[in-house]
C-alpha cells in the first residue's frame, strides 16, 4: 500500500511538529484511534481539495467559453500568471482581465464561439494540502464573426494554490498543440499560433517557443509515471524542421 | 460532496466514540475501531477509483503523443490488451510490440495528430479492493479523421499500485474527415496489419452503421439489475434492433449469435 505508507509518514512528520506526545508512537506500534481518525481525515481532505480543483478548472472553462473574462480572471490568485500558446505570459488578475480581450469583446457576442473544454483531468495535491497541479487535455472550438469555424486540442498544465480554504489558479499554461480549419480538417489545414501582442504586450515573453501542428510538441507532465514513479518532465521532443530542434 | 459529508459525519461518530473510551472500557473501543475500519476502507474506494482513472487518462496522454514504453508500464506483467477487431495480445511485452509495431516506433513524430482523449468514465472497485473497472471512451481525433473506441477495462492493485490488468477496447465508429454521415470504416480484424495476435478476437462484431452493444460491467444504478445482452440479438447490427434492415442483417453474412465470420475480412 504505498499510499497508506505515505500517509503514514506524513502523518509521523505532523505529529514531531503538533505533539510531542504522541511522538513516541512510530509506524510499528498499532495507531490509536485518534491518531487514524486524523489521519483519514487528511485523506478526506486531500480527495476533497481535488474534487475542488478539477471543478475550479472547469469553471473558469465555462466562464472563458463565454468571454466572462471579469469571473475568470477572479478565479486567479493575485500575482497570478495566464498563458496561452505563444502569446507571453500575463501576469496579476488584471492583466490577466486586458489579455483576455484579445480573445474579444466582455461578454463576446454574436457569431463568436470561444469554447475550451477541460477534460481527462489528472490532478495533484501536495502532501501539505497547499498546492496542485493539474493536466487537463482542451478541446477548442472556435469562431468569429465573418471566419470559418476552427478545431482546436491542446494540453493545460496548471498550478493551483489554496489560500484561506479556498483554492485558486497560481498558474494557467495551455499549450495549444494545433488549429484546423473546420471543413479542411487536420490533413489539409494546419493554422498557426497567434504571436504576442502588439496593442497589448505580455508581461514576459512565451516560456516555451513550440511549433503547433504540424509540429507535435510534448507538454511536460506535472506528475510522474503512475506504475513506475519515474518523472515525465523530459520525454524526447519530435524533431521539428523549422524550428531545428 | 454527499459521500464526503457522510465520512466525515463517521468520523465525528468515531471521535465521539473516542473520548467515551476513558469511561466505557475496552467494548466502546473495539465497536470504534471497527468503524473506523469500515471508514478507512470507503477513503481507500475512493483513492482506489480515482488512481484507476488516472491511469486511463495517463494511457490517453501517451497514445496521444507514441509514448509506448511508458504506456506498456501502466500495464501488468500479464495483462491482455485487445483493441478493435484485432485480437488478444497476452503479456506487457505483447502490448508493447503491438503498438511499436502497428503505429510506429516511440515518440512524437512531426506532421502527426493522433489524439485519443479519455472521456465519461465510470470506475469501480471490487469489494475486497483488489480489482477495478472502468467504461469510458476514447474521443480520436487526427490527421484520418474521427474515431470512437469504447473502453471496458480492468485494473488490478499489486502491492499497493494499480495496474491495467485488461485493455478492451472495441471500436464503436471511425470516419475520415468527411464525417460519419458519408464515410464509415470497417472494424479491424487479426490479418488487417502486424503484428499476429495471440488470440483471435473475444466477439466478432461490426462497427457504426452496424450496432454492437459493448456489455456493462455494471448493473443499472437504479434498478440494480444488470443488463443482460443477448447474444443471438446483440452480437452486431446493421441497424438498430427491430428494424426490418436489422433482421435481414441476421441472415445475411453472419453467423447464427448474429456475429460476422472472421475468415472473410471486410473489405475497406
Amino acid at each position: 500500500m504505498r499510499t497508506r505508507k505515505t500517509l503514514l509518514q506524513l502523518f509521523g512528520i505532523g505529529i514531531v511538529c503538533l505533539s510531542p506526545v504522541l511522538a513516541a508512537a512510530s509506524d510499528t506500534a498499532p495507531a490509536s484511534l485518534e491518531e487514524r481518525l486524523a489521519a483519514y481525515r487528511e485523506r478526506v481532505a486531500r480527495l476533497e481539495d481535488q474534487d475542488a480543483i478539477e471543478n475550479l478548472q472547469a469553471m473558469f472553462g465555462y466562464y472563458f467559453d463565454k468571454g466572462l473574462w471579469n469571473e475568470a480572471a477572479n478565479l486567479f490568485t493575485r500575482d497570478g500568471s495566464f498563458e496561452y500558446g505563444l502569446s507571453g505570459v500575463y501576469i496579476g488578475q488584471s492583466r490577466i482581465r486586458r489579455a483576455m480581450l484579445l480573445f474579444g469583446p466582455e461578454g463576446l457576442g454574436q457569431g463568436y464561439l470561444n469554447n475550451h473544454m477541460q477534460l481527462q483531468a489528472v490532478i495533484t495535491v501536495a502532501p501539505d494540502g497547499k498546492t496542485a497541479t493539474g493536466r487537463f487535455q482542451g478541446m477548442v472550438q472556435l469562431s468569429e464573426p465573418g471566419a470559418n469555424g476552427v478545431w482546436g486540442v491542446g494540453i493545460y498544465e496548471n498550478e493551483y494554490v489554496k489560500e484561506r480554504g479556498v483554492w485558486k489558479i497560481s498558474k494557467l499554461h495551455f499549450y495549444p498543440t494545433g488549429f484546423t480549419d473546420y471543413d479542411k480538417g487536420w490533413a489539409r489545414s494546419t493554422l498557426p499560433m497567434k504571436g504576442q501582442s502588439a496593442l497589448f504586450p505580455p508581461d514576459k515573453p512565451p516560456t516555451k517557443v513550440y511549433r503547433a501542428l504540424p509540429g507535435n510538441y510534448i507538454p511536460p507532465f506535472s506528475y510522474k509515471h503512475p506504475v513506475t514513479g519515474e518523472p515525465l518532465t523530459n520525454l524526447p521532443q519530435a524533431p521539428d524542421s523549422v524550428l531545428g530542434q | 460532496m454527499t459521500m464526503m459529508h457522510t465520512m466525515l459525519r463517521a468520523a465525528s461518530q468515531a471521535a465521539l466514540a473516542t473520548a467515551l473510551l476513558a469511561a466505557a472500557g475496552p467494548v466502546l473501543a473495539q465497536s470504534a475501531a471497527e468503524r473506523l475500519d469500515a471508514l478507512e476502507k470507503r477513503i481507500t474506494r475512493l483513492e482506489d477509483m480515482n488512481q484507476i482513472e488516472r491511469l486511463q487518462r495517463t494511457y490517453g496522454y501517451f497514445v496521444d503523443k507514441s509514448q509506448w514504453t511508458p504506456l506498456s508500464r501502466l500495464f501488468a506483467d500479464d495483462a491482455t490488451l485487445e483493441i478493435g477487431g484485432k485480437g488478444i495480445f497476452i503479456g506487457q511485452p505483447r502490448v508493447l510490440e503491438y503498438m511499436q509495431t502497428a503505429f510506429g516506433p516511440d515518440g512524437a513524430k512531426e506532421g502527426v495528430l493522433a489524439n485519443h482523449m479519455q472521456f465519461q468514465s465510470i470506475p469501480d472497485i471490487s469489494p475486497d479492493g483488489k480489482t477495478g473497472w472502468i467504461r469510458s471512451r476514447a474521443f480520436v481525433m487526427s490527421l484520418g479523421g474521427w474515431g470512437l473506441p469504447l473502453y471496458e477495462n480492468e485494473y488490478r492493485k499489486e502491492n499497493g499500485v494499480w495496474k491495467i490488468s485488461r485493455l478492451t477496447g472495441p471500436f464503436t465508429m471511425y470516419t475520415n474527415w468527411d464525417g460519419w454521415g458519408k464515410n464509415a470504416l470497417n472494424n479491424t480484424w487479426p490479418d488487417k496489419f502486424d503484428p499476429p495476435p495471440d488470440l483471435p478476437p473475444s466477439t466478432v462484431y461490426l462497427t457504426y452503421p452496424a450496432y454492437y452493444i459493448v456489455p456493462f460491467h455494471y448493473p443499472n444504478p437504479v434498478t440494480g439489475k444488470p443488463f443482460k445482452p443477448d447474444r443471438g440479438e446483440v452480437g452486431a447490427y446493421a441497424a438498430p434492433p427491430g428494424t426490418p434492415e436489422q433482421i435481414e442483417s441476421l441472415k445475411v453474412g453472419r453467423l447464427a449469435d448474429g456475429t460476422q465470420p472472421i475468415a472473410e475480412p471486410p473489405r475497406d
